[in-house]
């Protein structure tokens, strides 16, 4: 069994959720693995932690006033708006978005951007006038800040010196559509708010170098953590997001 | 037995049993909805639309297909959660609020000041970790550590695969791990 494996398996096992075969198998590995075993150690004393100081339940709430709104709710005609909420078709939806911003992709690649047609994927993220008014396109901001957020964190709590050559992994073609979808916002931003165009030209410097994990000349993670340090991009992310 | 008895009477209109049912599951829910949205006002909103939607859909609930009433509450409030979310994200709101749980007084009710502030900062940097987490990593975490939900029982509940609801599980405890090392050597914790 090998050490990456072994990892994923150490914390079904603390869950309870591996067959005998995989159990006896992830013993008999970290029986002989000084490293699995200290990472079991490590994710038994995290979990410990967890379980000790468990996050504050849900405040109490006036539970007569919820009851209220609830009675004051059952007259309304239920409602049927369940299109995301459709396993089939929010696929479909969700491939046609991809297939369209795919598209969109090829295209600027080949022609380039013409200042008067939006790209179909900010349009489709945005209101009808949002050409007009960099307020439009903000939900669209903020929502590629947060598909963004778990991975420049990921790298910004790197910690080297746990084991030579480590890296952080992310899936290749979700890297690809941010770059994408990055590029699509920094354009569309560029005029109207050149801070939030600073901040997408950084992450895409961050982005690229993270695509870039195993080739020859690739910058090391701890070194792109130093990078989005440098520049503070959690920082900015946080505040662009919010404004 | 009696939960099916108001089942059945709240499915006919009976509203004493849908205040039964309510009365039983507010808590849980309202939790549930709490930890993924870490809003006291969102997760209320969310608590009301949860049975308004259940009421509506009562008709439509078979226990025979192997989903208990706690576990489908928890699916429409899963879903009510992702709605509130995401529209939270089209109004361009903030998607948490952490003063709501730094706020809250110690549950160990501890006398000593220095153990009682130490108890804080544990939770403030627990809180912290987990608002790290994506929601979708938060939501997957909180059900199989705290609800102690199982992964097939998750997937049901996300509709999703077990080997996504694996893969969420891993990421969100490989950084909660690496958020809380530095803090479990400091404080030398033992298991």
């Amino acid at each position: 069994m090998k050490c990456d494996t072994a990892k994923g398996l150490i914390i079904l096992d603390l869950y309870g959720e591996l067959g005998d075969a995989e159990k006896a198998g992830l013993h008999d590995h970290i029986q002989r693995c000084r490293a699995c075993s200290e990472e079991l150690a490590l994710t038994k004393k995290v979990f410990s932690l967890l379980d000790d100081n468990r996050p504050a339940e849900a405040p109490a709430a006036d539970w007569e006033k919820a009851w209220r709104g609830i009675q004051g709710g059952l007259s309304r005609p239920p409602s049927n708006r369940r299109f995301f909420g459709l396993p089939g078709r929010r696929w479909v939806f969700a491939g046609s978005v991809l297939t369209l911003v795919l598209i969109a992709g090829i295209l600027i690649g080949k022609y380039g951007l013409a200042p008067s047609s939006p790209p179909a994927a900010i349009a489709a993220r945005t209101t009808p006038d949002s050409s007009s008014s960099p307020n439009g396109i903000r939900p669209a901001f903020a929502a590629h800040l947060d598909d963004l957020k778990p991975i420049l964190v990921d790298y910004a709590h790197f910690e080297p010196g746990e084991k030579a050559g480590q890296r952080i992994a992310v899936d290749e073609n979700v890297l690809r559509g941010l770059i994408l979808q990055n590029l699509l916002l920094k354009r569309k931003l560029a005029e109207k708010d050149p801070a939030a165009a600073d901040l997408l030209d950084d992450i895409d410097v961050v982005l690229r170098e993270i695509t870039n994990q195993g080739a020859q000349d690739a910058q090391s993670p701890a070194q792109i953590r130093d990078l989005i340090e440098r520049r503070d991009i959690l920082f900015k992310l946080e505040i662009l997001k919010k404004i | 037995m009696e939960e099916e008895k108001s089942i059945q009477l709240a499915r006919e209109g009976d509203p004493g049993a849908l205040r039964a049912l309510y009365d039983g599951h507010r808590q849980r829910v309202l939790s549930l909805a709490y930890r993924y949205l870490r809003n006291r006002a969102d997760a209320e909103d969310v608590l009301q639309e949860t049975f308004i939607k259940a009421y509506h859909s009562l008709s439509r609930y078979n226990p025979d297909k192997g989903l208990n009433f706690s576990c489908w509450l928890n699916k429409i409030c899963i879903n009510a959660s992702i709605d509130a979310l995401r529209r939270n994200r089209v109004k361009g709101m903030p998607v948490t609020a952490v003063g709501d749980v730094a706020d809250m007084p110690d549950p160990s009710n501890s006398s000593d000041p220095e153990r009682t502030a130490r108890n804080r900062e544990i939770r403030e940097r627990i809180d912290s970790a987990l608002n790290d987490l994506s929601p979708k990593q938060r939501m997957i975490f909180t059900l199989r550590h705290y609800q102690e939900y199982s992964i097939r029982e998750i997937a049901e509940h996300m509709e999703s695969t077990e080997g996504s609801i694996k893969k969420h599980l891993f990421r969100a405890v490989e950084t909660l791990k690496k958020r809380l090392k530095r803090f479990v050597m400091e404080d030398g914790y033992e298991v």
